[in-house]
Order: C-alpha cells, then sequence, then structure tokens
C-alpha cells in the first residue's frame, strides 16, 4: 500500500524516463545497409577445387532428395562434403530471408519464392555461371519462373535460382473407389470429374481428400482457375506484372465450383483443420477417391498404395483442350552472402547432367530432373506411378502449359490471401466474388506497401 | 450434516471434477500413443497390446537426448546469472538508500506487463547486429533481462520482510553494506532464492517464442521451440506425435513432482507477489 | 505487478538514536550503493527498454528488415485502427478474456467458497500436483494436446457422441464459430489450476471469526460469501485476474501451434500477427505498431485492475 499510492504519477515519470532513452537512439532502421549482390562475371570457375570443402546446406525437412544426392557428391568428390540443417516448410520459408541476410549464410537453402529476396539483394545472381556452364542448354521454359528483372517481376531478367526436380501436379485417384463408382478411366473434362464425384457421394465415399489448414485448397483452386482463364494472365499475376488481376469471371468460376464442391460434401468436414501430412496418410489408407496434389508424393504413394492408385493431369473444359499444369521447380538459391558459390555451383550444375544423380531425383521424388534436353530421362519401372507422372510432366513439356502456384506470387499472399478466403469459401461464409476480391486485395496491398 | 460439512464434501467433488478434467487429456495421449505406429486411433480406447516401444522411437526421432542438453545449456547461462542481477537488486532497492529507488523500481515494474512478442523484432534484430543470432545466447542474454523484473520485484519483497535491525546492528559492528548483506542477508534469502529458482528454471525450459525466433537449428533450441518443430516434422503419424509430445513434457512434470511442495509454494507466492 | 503489504508495518520500534546515526552513514555512501542495481539495470535497460524503444521507432517507418526504411510517421498504426481484419484481431484478444480469466476465476471461487477451512491433508496434497500440471507444462505441448482432444476423431467428440449429443461433434478447430472459444478453452484448462489453489490458499487466511459473527447474526451462505469471502479474497482475485488476463492479451504459444490463426482470421491474436507480420510479411513497421498497441491495452487494463483490488486492502 505504501508503493502504490501514487501510481499513475510514477507510470508517467517511468514513461518519461522511456521517451529520454528514445531520444538518443533515433536514426532509421537499416539505413545503411547496401546491396551486396554485385558479381563481376569473370570471377567465377567451372573447376571444382581440390581443397576440403563443407558445404552448408538449409533444406526443407521431409523431402531429403538434397541430402541424398549430397551423399553422391561426396561419393564421387570425397574432399567436399555437406553440413545439413533441415526445418518445416513454413518456418523455413519464414526464416529464409533472415538467415541469408546473416553473416552465417548458408551455401545452399530451399526458396518457394524468390523475387523479394532477390530484389532485396539477398540472392546470388546465377547469370556467370549460366553462361559458364552453358545452361542455355536447358529448355528456356525450365528456367523462366527462375529469373528475376530489375523491376522485380518473375519470368525474364537474370537467373537467381536452379531446380532439384521439376514438379507438376495434377490429381491422384484410388483405383479401388474408381471400380466401386464405374469410373473405368480417368476423367477428360471437368463435367466428367465432377461427374465421378457425384458418384463417389452417392456410394458414400469421401469424393476429396484435401488439406486446407494452411490454405490447401489452393491446388484445386488453381486447377480450375488454369482450364477456365488465359493461362498466360494467371502466370502474369503470379510474376506481378503491372495491372494484374485475379478478380476475373474465370475465377470467380472457378471459386464456384469449389463453394459448389464444399456445398455437396465432396471435402471431408474437418477440411479446414485437416493438415498436408494427415491427408496424404487417410488417403494412402484408403479414404477419398481424388487428392490434387503434385508429382513429389509419387514415389510415397507408390510404396505404399502400390497399383490402387492412379494419377492424371487436371482435366480441360472441353474435351481435348490444351492441358495445362501448374508445377514449379523445387527452386534453391545460392544466398549473395554464401561462402562457396563456385563449389556449390558445381553441385548445382552436377545434379542436373550426373546420370546417377538425375535417377536419384527421379526415383526418391517422382520429379523430372531438368537438365540439358539431349540427356535421356532416367527409368522407372513402367507399373508405377512415377513412370505416370513422368508421362504427365512429358505431356505438358511437349503439348502443354506450365504455370507456377498462385501461393508463389508473393510471400504473405498464401497466408494472408488465399488461405482464409478460401477457407471462408468452403464453410460457405463468403461468396465467390467475395473469395477472389479478397484474395486480390490482399495481393495489392502488398505489392503497395 | 452440518451445511458446512456438506459443502466441503460437494467442494471435494467439484476439485475431484477439476482433477479429472485436467488429466483427460493426458490420458487420451498416453493411450494413443501406445497404439500400433502408424494406425489411426480414435479420442481414447485403452490398446489390446500396448506399444511401449513407440516411446523409444520417438526418443530416438526427436532427438531427445541432445535437446534436453540444449535446454540445460540455456538453463545454465539463464539462472544463475538472474539469480545473482536479481538478488544484488532486490537487496539495493528494499535496504539501501539509493537515488530515485522509487522510480527505478517503477520502470523495472513496468516490465512486468510486456508482452515478449511486443519486443521480439526488435529483439531479433539487436542480436543480428551482435552476431549472435543461431546461438544459444540469442536466447540466455534476453532471457535474463526479461525475468530481471520479476526476479527485482520477488527479492526485493523478500529482502523487505528482514527486520531492519538485523541490518542495523551490524553496521552498529562497523560492517559495510557488503559485508552485512554477505553474511547477514543473503543466508536468510535462501528460500527466497531456490522458489525463484524453480520458477526460473521452469520459464526457460518452457519457452517458446523466442526460441522460435531466434534460433534456427531446433536442436540449438529450449525444449518447447524444438517441440513446434518436432510436430511439423512427424504430424504423418498422430501415435509416434503423441509418444514424443508426452516424452518432450515429461521432464517438467518429473521436475515438477520432485519439487512438488517447492513448486507450488512458489507458484503461488510467486503469483500473489507477481 | 501486485505489491506485498509486509512493507507496512516494517520501521517501528527503533532506538531514538539509531536513525540519526544510519542516515548518516547512508547518506555519505547512496551514491556508490547504486552499485548493486546498476548490473540488473544495465541487462534490463539494454535487452528490455532498448528494443521497447526501437519498437516505437521501427512502428513509424516502413521497412522490410532488409533494405532503407521509409518514414512513415503514425501510417501504421492508422493501418491497425482502421482496417476491420486487424481491429478483429484485437477483439480476439478481449474475448479469450472470458476463457482465461472469467472462467477459473469463477470455478475457482465456487470451489474455494465451499471448501473454505478444509484441513491441510493428502487429499489438497494430491490436488494441488494435479492441478498444477498444466502450469508446468510447456504451453506449446498443451496447444498439441488439445489438437489431439479436438479433432474429429479426438475424445472430445467422442465424450459428447457417448452422452448422446452426437449431434454437435464437430472438428471443433476447423469450425469458424467454435475454433476461437475451443481454443479459449485451452487456457480455461491451463488457468484453472492455478487460480483454484490460489483462492484456496487465501481464504483459510480469512479469519474464522469472521463467519462465525455473521453466522451468529443469521446470514445465509450467500450474503457470507458476499460480504466475507469476496472482499477477502481481493487481493487473491486481483492477482488471479492479472495474471490471466496478460496471458490472454499476450497468447502466442497455443494459437500458434493449434491454429496458426485460421480457420480464415477466426483465432488470430496480436502475438501471432506480430510474428506473422514480422517474420513472414517482413512488415517491420506495422508488426512494431501492432506491439505497441499490444503493450498498451495490457498497460491501461491492468492498471485499473491493480488500483481496483489493491487500494484499500490492509
Amino acid at each position: 500500500m505504501i508503493t502504490t499510492s501514487r501510481p499513475s504519477r510514477r507510470f508517467l515519470a517511468a514513461l518519461a524516463v522511456t521517451a529520454t532513452v528514445a531520444l538518443t537512439a533515433c536514426s532509421a532502421p537499416g539505413a545503411d545497409e547496401s546491396t551486396t549482390s554485385d558479381q563481376a562475371a569473370g570471377d567465377v570457375s567451372t573447376e571444382l577445387t581440390d581443397k576440403d570443402v563443407t558445404l552448408n546446406l538449409y533444406l526443407e525437412t521431409g523431402f531429403p532428395i538434397v541430402e541424398e544426392l549430397s551423399k553422391e557428391f561426396t561419393r564421387q568428390n570425397p574432399n567436399i562434403t555437406f553440413k545439413i540443417r533441415s526445418d518445416q516448410f513454413a518456418a523455413l520459408t519464414e526464416n529464409a530471408p533472415r538467415v541469408m541476410a546473416s553473416d552465417d549464410a548458408p551455401d545452399l537453402i530451399r526458396l518457394p519464392t524468390i523475387a523479394d529476396s532477390a530484389s532485396d539483394g539477398l540472392l546470388l545472381n546465377l547469370d556467370p555461371y549460366y553462361e559458364a556452364y552453358g545452361w542455355d542448354q536447358f529448355p528456356a521454359s525450365q528456367l523462366e519462373q527462375m529469373r528475376v528483372d530489375d523491376e522485380g517481376s518473375r519470368g525474364s531478367g537474370s537467373l537467381y535460382a536452379l531446380g532439384v526436380g521439376y514438379s507438376v501436379t495434377g490429381v491422384y485417384y484410388n483405383k479401388e473407389i474408381a471400380a466401386e463408382i464405374g469410373m473405368d478411366e480417368p476423367p477428360t473434362t471437368i463435367d466428367e470429374l465432377e461427374d465421378d464425384m457425384a458418384a463417389a457421394k452417392a456410394a458414400g465415399e469421401q469424393p476429396i481428400m484435401q488439406f486446407n489448414d494452411i490454405g490447401g485448397a489452393a491446388f484445386p483452386f488453381q486447377a480450375l482457375l488454369n482450364q477456365y482463364s488465359d493461362p498466360a494472365d494467371v502466370s502474369d499475376w503470379i510474376f506481378q506484372k503491372p495491372g494484374a488481376t485475379i478478380d476475373t469471371d474465370a475465377a470467380v468460376e472457378a471459386a464456384t465450383h469449389l463453394a459448389d464442391w464444399a456445398d455437396k460434401g465432396y471435402f471431408t468436414d474437418d477440411v479446414n483443420s485437416l493438415d498436408y501430412t494427415n491427408m496424404v496418410g487417410r488417403f494412402a489408407k484408403g479414404e477419398g477417391l481424388f487428392m490434387f496434389d503434385g508429382d513429389w508424393e509419387s514415389a510415397n504413394l507408390d510404396k505404399s498404395m502400390g497399383d490402387k492408385v492412379g494419377f492424371f493431369l487436371m482435366p480441360t473444359e472441353e474435351e481435348g483442350g490444351e492441358p495445362v499444369a501448374m508445377g514449379a521447380p523445387n527452386t534453391y538459391v545460392v544466398p549473395a552472402k554464401a561462402a562457396h558459390p563456385d563449389e556449390i555451383a558445381y553441385f548445382l550444375n552436377w545434379l542436373h547432367t550426373d546420370e546417377k544423380a538425375r535417377q536419384i531425383i527421379v526415383d526418391d521424388s517422382g520429379a523430372a530432373p531438368g537438365g540439358p534436353a539431349s540427356l535421356p530421362v532416367p527409368e522407372v519401372p513402367e507399373t508405377s506411378l512415377t513412370h505416370q507422372t513422368l508421362a504427365a510432366a512429358a505431356t505438358i513439356g511437349e503439348s502443354g502449359v506450365l504455370t507456377d502456384f498462385v501461393a508463389n506470387a508473393t510471400s504473405g499472399i498464401y497466408a494472408d490471401g488465399i488461405r482464409p478466403e478460401l477457407q471462408s469459401l468452403l464453410d460457405g461464409r463468403i461468396s465467390p466474388e467475395d473469395a477472389v476480391k479478397g484474395i486480390q486485395d490482399e495481393y495489392e496491398s502488398e505489392l503497395g506497401s | 450434516m452440518t451445511a458446512p460439512r456438506r459443502d466441503q464434501l460437494a467442494g471435494k467433488a467439484l476439485l475431484v471434477l477439476f482433477m479429472v478434467l485436467t488429466l483427460i487429456p493426458f490420458a487420451t495421449l498416453l493411450s494413443t500413443a501406445l497404439q500400433p505406429a502408424g494406425s489411426i486411433p480414435t479420442g481414447f480406447s485403452w490398446p489390446s497390446d500396448p506399444q511401449w516401444g513407440n516411446f523409444a522411437e520417438a526418443w530416438r526421432i526427436a532427438h531427445l537426448a541432445p535437446l534436453i542438453k540444449s535446454s540445460l545449456l540455456i538453463a545454465v547461462g539463464v539462472v544463475p546469472a538472474s539469480l545473482v542481477l536479481a538478488t544484488l537488486a532486490g537487496y539495493g532497492l528494499a535496504t539501501l538508500k539509493i537515488p530515485f529507488s522509487n522510480l527505478i523500481f517503477v520502470v523495472f515494474l513496468l516490465g512486468l506487463t510486456i508482452p515478449f512478442e511486443s519486443l521480439i523484432t526488435p529483439l531479433y534484430y539487436q542480436m543480428d547486429s551482435l552476431g549472435l543470432l543461431n546461438t544459444r545466447w540469442a536466447l540466455v542474454l534476453p532471457l535474463i533481462a526479461l525475468y530481471m523484473p520479476f526476479g527485482v520485484f520477488w527479492m526485493r519483497a523478500h529482502f523487505l520482510t528482514v527486520p531492519a535491525e538485523l541490518s542495523e546492528a551490524a553496521f552498529i559492528d562497523g560492517a559495510g553494506t557488503w559485508r552485512t548483506f554477505r553474511h547477514i542477508h543473503l543466508p536468510l534469502a535462501l528460500p527466497a532464492l531456490s522458489s525463484l529458482a524453480i520458477l526460473l528454471f521452469l520459464w526457460t525450459w518452457n519457452q517458446f517464442v523466442l526460441a522460435i525466433v531466434m534460433v534456427d537449428d531446433p536442436l540449438k533450441r529450449t525444449m518447447a521451440g524444438a517441440l513446434g518443430a518436432f510436430q511439423g516434422q512427424y504430424g504423418t503419424d498422430i501415435v509416434l506425435l503423441s509418444a514424443g509430445a508426452l516424452l518432450i513434457m515429461a521432464p517438467t512434470i518429473v521436475v515438477f513432482v520432485i519439487f512438488q511442495r517447492q513448486f507450488s509454494r512458489a507458484l503461488l507466492q510467486g503469483a500473489v507477489k507477481g | 505487478m501486485t505489491l506485498t503489504h509486509q512493507e507496512a508495518g516494517r520501521t517501528p520500534e527503533r532506538p531514538a538514536s539509531a536513525p540519526r546515526a544510519r542516515r548518516g552513514r547512508r547518506s555519505r555512501r547512496r551514491w556508490a550503493h547504486l552499485v548493486y542495481v546498476a548490473p540488473a539495470l544495465l541487462m534490463y535497460g539494454f535487452f528490455v527498454l532498448k528494443p521497447l524503444v526501437t519498437s516505437v521507432q521501427y512502428s513509424l517507418y516502413d521497412w522490410n528488415g532488409i533494405g532503407p526504411a521509409t518514414w512513415v510517421g503514425l501510417d501504421n498504426y492508422r493501418r491497425v485502427l482502421t482496417d476491420p481484419d486487424q481491429l478483429s484481431i484485437v477483439g480476439h484478444a478481449f474475448e479469450l478474456i472470458i476463457f482465461f480469466t472469467a472462467v477459473p476465476v469463477f470455478l475457482g471461487l465456487v470451489a474455494a467458497a465451499l471448501m473454505h477451512g478444509l484441513p491441510q491433508g493428502s487429499f489438497s496434497t494430491v490436488a494441488r500436483t494435479v492441478l498444477f500440471i498444466p502450469q508446468v507444462i510447456p504451453l506449446v505441448a498443451a496447444g498439441i494436446v488439445w489438437d489431439w482432444v479436438y479433432s474429429s476423431d479426438g475424445i472430445a467428440n467422442q465424450l459428447l457422441s457417448a452422452v448422446g449429443l452426437g449431434g454437435v461433434t464437430r472438428p471443433w478447430l476447423a469450425d469458424f464459430s467454435a475454433a476461437l472459444p475451443a481454443v479459449g478453452l485451452i487456457g480455461s484448462w491451463v488457468m484453472l489450476g492455478l487460480c483454484t489453489l490460489l483462492l484456496l490458499t487465501g481464504i483459510n487466511k480469512i479469519d474464522p471469526s469472521l463467519y462465525e459473527a455473521a453466522r451468529i447474526d443469521g446470514a445465509n451462505r450467500f450474503r457470507e460469501f458476499v460480504h466475507i469471502t469476496l472482499p477477502g479474497l481481493r487481493r487473491e482475485i486481483g492477482v488471479c485476474v492479472t495474471v490471466t488476463m496478460i496471458a490472454a492479451l499476450a497468447s502466442f504459444d497455443i494459437i500458434y501451434i493449434s491454429t496458426q490463426g485460421g480457420p480464415g482470421r477466426s483465432t488470430m491474436v496480436p502475438g501471432v500477427e506480430i510474428y506473422r507480420l514480422a517474420f513472414t510479411q517482413r512488415e517491420i513497421g506495422q508488426a512494431s505498431a501492432m506491439a505497441v498497441i499490444l503493450m498498451v491495452l495490457v498497460l491501461v487494463t491492468i492498471v485499473p485492475i491493480q488500483r481496483l483490488t489493491q487500494r484499500s486492502d490492509a
């Protein structure tokens, strides 16, 4: 009671002290930072050093592919060893900018969204290595998504990343449920796809197994959007081209279909809290006719489901239309502050061109290995699921269109736009019009600030 | 039966209900952890063949041994230093005449109301400029400071209870403030110090938000900080996740049961004081 | 925050000569005595007060954490205080107070009122041990445990079905209207033991003769509760309310683990939003504005409660 007699005066005094400290510490934050991405083109070497070097990698948990590759690399080049640390996807994407800016930046990081980091000067410009290693032999479309221009838009400009496996997405289906409802072959139009869902529902089966705790409904949403709109418009939006918008009739139509599926009970009732790993787990155990996902799960599902699972590209609106899939290289970047840029570039070139490395990528991830078009794609058993996903990737490469993921448009669009809007949409709380408008608003507020 | 007696029975029944509600979540976690790995169990069903081996498996994949070591290292960095600083300051503020002592005390008190989240962003950049990110120092140093308001408050409250005659007698004998502190006050402060030590240890062990921001490598974090990463990593398998979660919270429960009396006394007094 | 009462009666019977002698000795040394406080103050100043000031400073800039910063004045605050999404986030924090504070304090009071005068024994030791467990485990662990309790196949739905309420079962954390209360109940679970035990300890300190006198006056149990128990527990109630309210307003761990703020934005709270703004969106300015607003909210909520529960006590 003695000490509390005049708390308000005390607090004022204390605040005054704080304010005094404030006066002594006022300069704009970050003002003294300078960009460090200048790279003299003549400096790079394509010869692997014969000194002992340890490369630091920061990877995504659950995708051990690069770790496998690093073991093979060390086997072939014993003087190069690797120090690897992994984090789950969300933590990784949150930490990456900070880790790259810090003084102990690793040599290679798994980074899905590169535009912001590239314009912030955090990433090493790979153009000198592109020249030195002759990566112009890679199909140009393979590297397009990993280019960032001076304005910070993706799709053209300098090369800032390379892929370890080039993914394509589509729809997995459970062949046992398919047989039960008389679905003899994969649907070829969206109408047929919806008929199959209705049949599954009528038969008491779960039509779709999809995670949406962090916005996984973006897979079917964009799959539909790709069909209803010009894929180039979708790409422009993702690449932040001036004036691009997702608030279009096509997007409303895609969202309407999604809302309709939710309304008819095609999604599980816990779709909004279902996480990715549980989705895959439940699908593998036989729950759900369809699952919208990428080829990175094919090796897994091959093991757990055997011949009970199949894969097809998202069907088109009209029979025989041009197939469109979203897909992306699993992008890895070299931080501007990396200690061993030459060695890591050598490693990146190696995993695109070495026969063993390419086989490891296909066997472990199910994704296409990329690299020069002249190199053969590693062989996999014809009955395997990976064979189907590789064939789908080839179809897209030869006669289709590949778009990046809408979730990669900006660093916050997935968590702050797509996720809440699609969760609300599936819950029937907002209209399809409001959902796409909400995503666009978030997009603009992020680009505006 | 008298009214109070009936009330006490009802009160006991209510407490038993509270206890059951407290324990149910743990029971369902345990029953889940003992199911065959990879199965999809439901809420509570005791397995016919409990798989105790799941704990060994979870111990391995959750890297518990290095984690416990890491958490202990952080606690060793935080707790003793906090005790020393808080004791000196508490003694100074309670028994010595110090200019602006009331103002200093209130500035400390303000700290009790600051949510950690409000400071993580600037602390992050501060640690970055010190080059301490991704080291345990980035947890230890801020935690010492963040716990300082409570520590000072707690020790000051203790020293205020010591009769002034004790120091006066010492002063008259010609002892300086340091000797008075060292030989008279410190021995008397041991119970208060040990309670504070227990609380600080617990809070350090359970610290989460600072751990995930300051340290990228889960194995260099606190136990709680690593648990989040563990969830992301093994979300596939609810059985192993349950086993791992039980193992990760086990050390706090074990420490708690051993020091049960000191713990609850510290928490109760701590709450009344803090 | 709550201040102890011991110092009130601390100074009386001193020999008349002693104070003067002491004052002389001390006034010579008082600046030197700062040595005792300086280490703590330096540490606190450098890792708490300095970031506090930096937070205020950041909040006036638009900064992505890496490049140069632009002065924007109070724009970041305007944004938080006018955007309905951001305002609803602050609203959620206050809604959580119902669960973190009101529920456990009310239930704790009921238990305490029924049990006053209960002798210390093995029952109370067991109760104390069990009820404290949620306080000692990491909040993150509580989030994981309850994530499982609330899932479609979890025990919450299992129990509801068992008592014939199968109709209300749902995946609680996926439901827009149920998720926030569900998360709040985790807070109730964590805080219940602390509040109950604190209030039980407090009630046993109330002079039993007060109750005897009231009974002689013919007061019923309810009047007894209102006129004796409640005033007698004022300090403990103040502590419960203060501690649990700070926990509600500053909640982070439980929500980060169980819902990450979803579904939609229905469980997003200031703590998680600060983290997300700062480290996912790299909007350091906005994150800091939210951080400053959160600090102010805690202060203006806690200070009146302290004054209310502390003043006429002694």
